[in-house]
């Protein structure tokens, strides 16, 4: 416990800018058959407001690990996940999170999954309201003509369309997501991510993004944390040094755009190599 | 040296014969064949059996004590036609039918919300579960003589034993749904800020429906065995009782009337069942 307690004092201090996640000294190990499994060694992270924060790594380095404490369904092994200075304790209802395995509900159909949380007491909307929202959503994620479809119905690619739908519309003020476009073309891609870097500017959200994708999460972000093979642990963080806002479409062209695509690249390549046991 | 020859020689002519009697008997034979896969054909084939069994009960040369013993098809018949018009059948079929359904209805409703308590509750059940397992591996009809001594010969405790017995499988794949229930899931609607009351009501509820579903299919033939036994072990109506009342009379034919009404009644049972689950799959899955 004493060696948290300066980090703590910076935390406290008014001369630093408060962060909104801040993992201190958090370490998660994992019993599996007796055996102990270091899924990420401790991790001192910083994320700021309104910032969009890219984890990149390879398979099975603890980035799901890292988004499950942040949202509080895991407690860190030692060590510890504050949210606005608090620890989290339990579910963590300031934050969204899209999971990596989509968690939609098979008896309803893609527009009351995608209202439901609307239909929350803290999130009570009026039902025209409601409905109203989620055609836009609708709209927005590209799931128009499959309103009452059930998942089964859809796709990999729309059920993830779906999920993120379902967690945008009630507007969290953090957002977590999982590798939220791994099952989507590319083209369809692109649209996400306009959509996604709309949203998320407009509404000053700060976001957690997991990916594997460097090109993505070089176009979104603001900062990137290249993360090593298991047990994780952050190799480097990279500043994007791309000025906002950004054209989707076009920004991969770019000359600085591609030198930070190597920087990236440099780093993650060894451990991608080592990491493709999973 | 002969007996393998002779052998080798059988095989060879099946081996020849084979082919030969596809090729040239394909004719009647296939159109037969065609005939039993259609759907008139099977029943024809299922009537024509039944009625060669029949025929075969009537008429076959046995002694007299193995007549009485084994009574015949149109002494059946009559008994049943009799019972038909003097109301027999109908006052213990009502009867029968009664304390089924009542004893399903009480287990159903006891055993779903029982089981949504214990499914929610995770310590509750964790203390009682011991009790439970006990009391679900117990043959509930070994409570009858129990219940009569309770309840009386009367109705009361036969819709108590069906009650109990639809209670013990509907609250255990009640519990299984609960508990079955996608953690994530659970997890996705808390952080959105749900209630536990919402979550509930929102999630635990739907997921565990087709459990109990598959719980309240199974009762339901559960339900008439136990009250046919409850029948047979104490009772003064029923098919059950029927059947014991005949036998205990040496009253051969009027003991295979009641079974055949009890068949009657279980495959109309099943029947039902099946029309029931093709519609409800629909819009469980
Ligand atoms: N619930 C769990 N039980 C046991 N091991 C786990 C569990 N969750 C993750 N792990 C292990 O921890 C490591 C990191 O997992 P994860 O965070 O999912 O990696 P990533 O998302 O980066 O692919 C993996 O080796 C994985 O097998
Ligand atoms: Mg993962």
């Amino acid at each position: 416990m004493n060696d948290l307690t300066p980090a703590r004092a910076v935390a406290a201090d008014a001369g630093t800018p408060a962060a909104k996640i801040r993992l201190l000294c958090a370490e998660k190990t994992f019993q599996v058959r007796g055996q102990d499994i270091e899924a990420l060694h401790p991790t001192d992270l910083d994320i700021r407001p309104h910032e969009f924060m890219a984890l990149v790594g390879p398979s099975g380095c603890g980035k799901s690990t890292i988004l499950n404490m942040m949202a509080g369904l895991m407690r860190p092994t030692a060590g510890e996940v504050l949210y606005d200075g608090q620890p989290v304790t339990g579910p963590n209802r300031r934050v969204g999170y899209m999971t990596q395995k989509d968690t939609l509900l098979p008896w309803r159909t893609t527009k009351d999954n995608i209202r439901i949380a609307l239909e929350l007491k803290s999130h009570a909307t009026p039902r025209a309201e409601a409905e109203d929202r989620v055609r836009q959503m609708i709209e927005l994620v590209g799931l128009k003509g499959f309103e009452n479809h059930t998942p089964a119905e859809l796709s990999g690619g729309m059920r993830k369309r779906a999920a993120m739908a379902r967690t945008l519309i009630y507007e969290p003020e953090t957002l977590l997501m999982d590798e939220p476009f791994g099952a989507l073309d590319s083209q369809l891609k692109l649209l996400m991510l306009d959509q996604l870097q709309c949203l998320t500017q407009h509404r000053r959200m700060s976001v957690v993004f997991v990916t594997h994708d460097l090109g993505e999460a070089i176009t979104l972000s603001d900062r990137i944390v290249v993360l090593s093979a298991r047990p994780g642990r952050i190799r480097a963080i990279h500043d994007v040094k791309l000025e906002r806002p950004r054209d989707v479409f076009k920004v991969r062209f770019t000359p600085a755009f591609s030198e930070q695509h190597e920087r990236l690249w440099d780093e993650l390549k060894d451990d991608i190599i080592k990491g493709t046991d999973v | 040296m002969a007996p393998p020859a002779t052998q080798s020689a059988v095989v060879g002519t099946g081996a020849t014969r084979l082919p030969g009697a596809v090729g040239s008997g394909s004719g009647p034979q296939s159109s037969l064949e065609r005939f039993f896969a259609t759907s008139a054909g099977r029943v024809g084939a299922r009537l024509l059996l039944i009625a060669l069994i029949l025929l075969a009960w009537e008429y076959a040369p046995v002694a007299r004590a193995t007549r009485f013993w084994m009574s015949s098809p149109s002494a059946i018949l009559g008994t049943l036609w009799d019972w038909l018009f003097d109301g027999t059948i109908w006052a213990h079929l009502e009867s029968t039918l009664l304390v089924m359904s009542e004893g399903y209805v009480v287990g159903c409703v006891a055993g779903v919300g029982i089981g949504f308590l214990l499914g929610f509750f995770s310590r509750l059940s964790r203390v009682l579960a011991p009790l439970l397992a006990g009391f679900y591996a117990l043959p509930k009809i070994a409570l009858a003589p129990l219940f009569v001594i309770l309840l009386g010969v009367d109705n009361s405790s036969k819709i108590a034993l069906v009650a109990v017995t639809v209670f013990f499988l509907v609250l255990t794949s009640t519990i299984d749904g609960v508990r079955e229930v996608d953690r994530n899931t659970v997890n996705a609607l808390a952080l959105m800020g749900a209630t536990r009351t919402e979550i509930i009501r929102k999630v635990l509820i739907w997921a565990a429906l087709p459990w109990i579903f598959t719980g309240m299919r199974l009762a339901v033939r559960y339900a008439f065995t136990t009250t046919l036994l409850a029948e047979l072990i104490a009772a003064n109506r029923g098919l059950g009782f029927l059947i014991e009342l005949n036998s205990g009379n040496f009253n051969t034919t009027g003991a295979y009337a009641a079974i055949v009404v009890v068949i009657i009644c279980s495959v109309l049972l099943t029947e039902l069942l099946s029309r029931l689950e093709s519609r409800m799959s629909h819009w469980v899955s």
